[in-house]
């Protein structure tokens, strides 16, 4: 009971300091760019996202076809803040039984500032 | 379509039972709903060949592996266990009689004096001990290759697990209960992968049905270039979960081989197999 009242606390906290981090982000147009390059080799990265396991992302050479393709997500998510979301793993985006898409802030698999990357760069996808 | 939702269904009803760990579920009729699970997914697909694991669900990758078995990198591991048995025959026959052949489709078995699941590998190990020999080491090596050479020579047999104690149902529950829940870092669950998506893609492996996964252990692995266990292939797919593993042979592990291995009842035994 303890855990999952902690964890709605993380989220909270996790999703109000990513709201004030976003504009800083899309601000500085060089450091978008340089974003969007780190935000990809975190999400091709066996060890840090590894969304290529699961989805077809970009280029990504042999993608695994367990998760839709990730494309047009900025049609999909007009709101970007609800990709950040999906992916940081926020309980109401939890929807889909038994999914086997990792909850990756909630379960601390990748920090707030590379979920925020990964989001930049399949934001251009 | 309506037949597929309703199945899907079920399974769902059940697993939502577990996970509130209210009751336990009938073994047979967890298995029959398995089984029909794996048939309303794919239904071209003959339930006695879920023995062949994730090749069922590629022509390339079958006829690839059909190729690799007539040659099997394998052989000189069952003759080592051949010359391993003989080593030491007197007291492995002494434990387990003197026809090879049929030994491996005893196991796994539910032991009513001490509650407890049997596993091949485990039984050969103490068998060994309680004669006053060395136990061999656990996942790889000598036991897997002993167990190889006893699997081989049951080669065509099936899969015959029985339940008919309220501790054996206790234990198949247990490991039910292991593969169902999530578990490590990734939140994944053995079911996620080898049930809800078998079939599908996890980069470029595909995903092998639980159905079917004990028959050809211990396995030949292309990545190991050596045996390995099903306890040692336990291991490596909660590792691949960021979840800590269990021993080899632990409780845990042992029910889990013994849901599993229930659930493939009626397949033909034929390990040990290749596998990439
Ligand atoms: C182990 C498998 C797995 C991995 C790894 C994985 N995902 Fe997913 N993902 C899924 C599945 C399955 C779904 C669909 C079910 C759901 O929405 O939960 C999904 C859904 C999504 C969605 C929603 C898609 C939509 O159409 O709305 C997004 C966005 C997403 N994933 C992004 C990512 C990103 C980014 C990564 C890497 C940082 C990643 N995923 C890693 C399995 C995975
Ligand atoms: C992230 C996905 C994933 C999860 C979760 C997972 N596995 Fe696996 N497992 C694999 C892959 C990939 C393979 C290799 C391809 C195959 O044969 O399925 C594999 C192989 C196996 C095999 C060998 C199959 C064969 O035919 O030789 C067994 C047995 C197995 N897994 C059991 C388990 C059990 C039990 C769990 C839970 C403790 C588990 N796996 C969790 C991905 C997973």
């Amino acid at each position: 009971m303890f855990n999952s009242n902690m964890k709605k606390l993380l989220t909270a906290l996790a999703i109000s300091s990513a709201v004030i981090a976003a504009p800083v982000t899309s601000m500085a147009a060089e450091k978008g760019a340089s974003t969007v390059e780190e935000g990809k080799k975190l999400a091709f990265s066996r060890s840090k996202g590894n969304c290529l396991a699961c989805h077809m992302t970009g280029d990504g050479a042999m993608p695994g076809n367990i998760g839709p393709a990730l494309i047009a997500m900025k049609l999909r998510y007009p709101d970007k803040q609800k990709l950040y979301d999906k992916v940081w793993g926020k309980p109401e985006t939890q929807t889909v039984p038994n999914s086997m898409m990792p909850p990756f802030g909630q379960h601390g698999i990748l920090t707030d500032e590379e979920i925020s990357k990964i989001v930049d760069y399949i934001y251009t996808l | 379509m309506k037949k597929t939702l309703l199945i899907a269904l079920s399974l769902g009803v059940s697993v939502g039972a577990t996970s509130a760990m209210a009751n336990t579920v009938d073994p047979e009729t967890d298995r029959q709903q398995l089984v029909d699970f794996f048939k309303a997914k794919s239904p071209k697909i003959d339930i006695a060949d879920y023995k062949n694991g994730a090749y069922i669900y590629s022509a390339d990758k079958l006829a690839q592996w059909e190729a690799a078995e007539e040659f099997p990198p394998y052989l000189d591991a069952i003759d080592a266990g051949e010359a391993a048995w003989n080593k030491d025959k007197a007291v492995f026959e002494k434990c387990f009689g003197s026809d090879v052949s049929k030994i491996r489709v005893k196991y796994p078995y539910f032991d009513e004096g001490t509650q407890q699941v049997v596993t091949l590998e485990g039984a050969i190990n103490k068998c060994r001990t309680d004669n006053g020999l060395e136990a061999y080491k656990w996942k790889k090596g000598t036991l897997a290759q002993v167990s190889a050479y006893l699997a081989y020579n049951a080669r065509g047999q099936k899969i015959d697990v029985k339940i008919d104690s309220e501790g054996a149902k206790k234990a198949f529950n247990a490991g039910r209960e292991l593969y169902l829940m999530p578990r490590g870092q990734l939140n994944l669950s053995c079911a996620k992968c080898h049930t809800y998506n078998a079939g599908r893609l996890a980069r470029s492996n595909i995903l092998s049905p639980n159905v079917g996964h004990t028959t050809h252990f211990p396995v030949f692995r292309a990545k190991w270039q050596a045996l390995g266990t099903l306890h040692r292939r336990y291991d490596g797919c909660h590792k691949n979960m960021r979840a800590t593993p269990f021993k080899a042979q632990s409780e845990e592990y042992r029910n889990l081989e013994f849901y599993e291995a229930y659930i493939s009842n009626g397949l033909e035994i034929n390990g040990p197999g290749y596998r990439e």
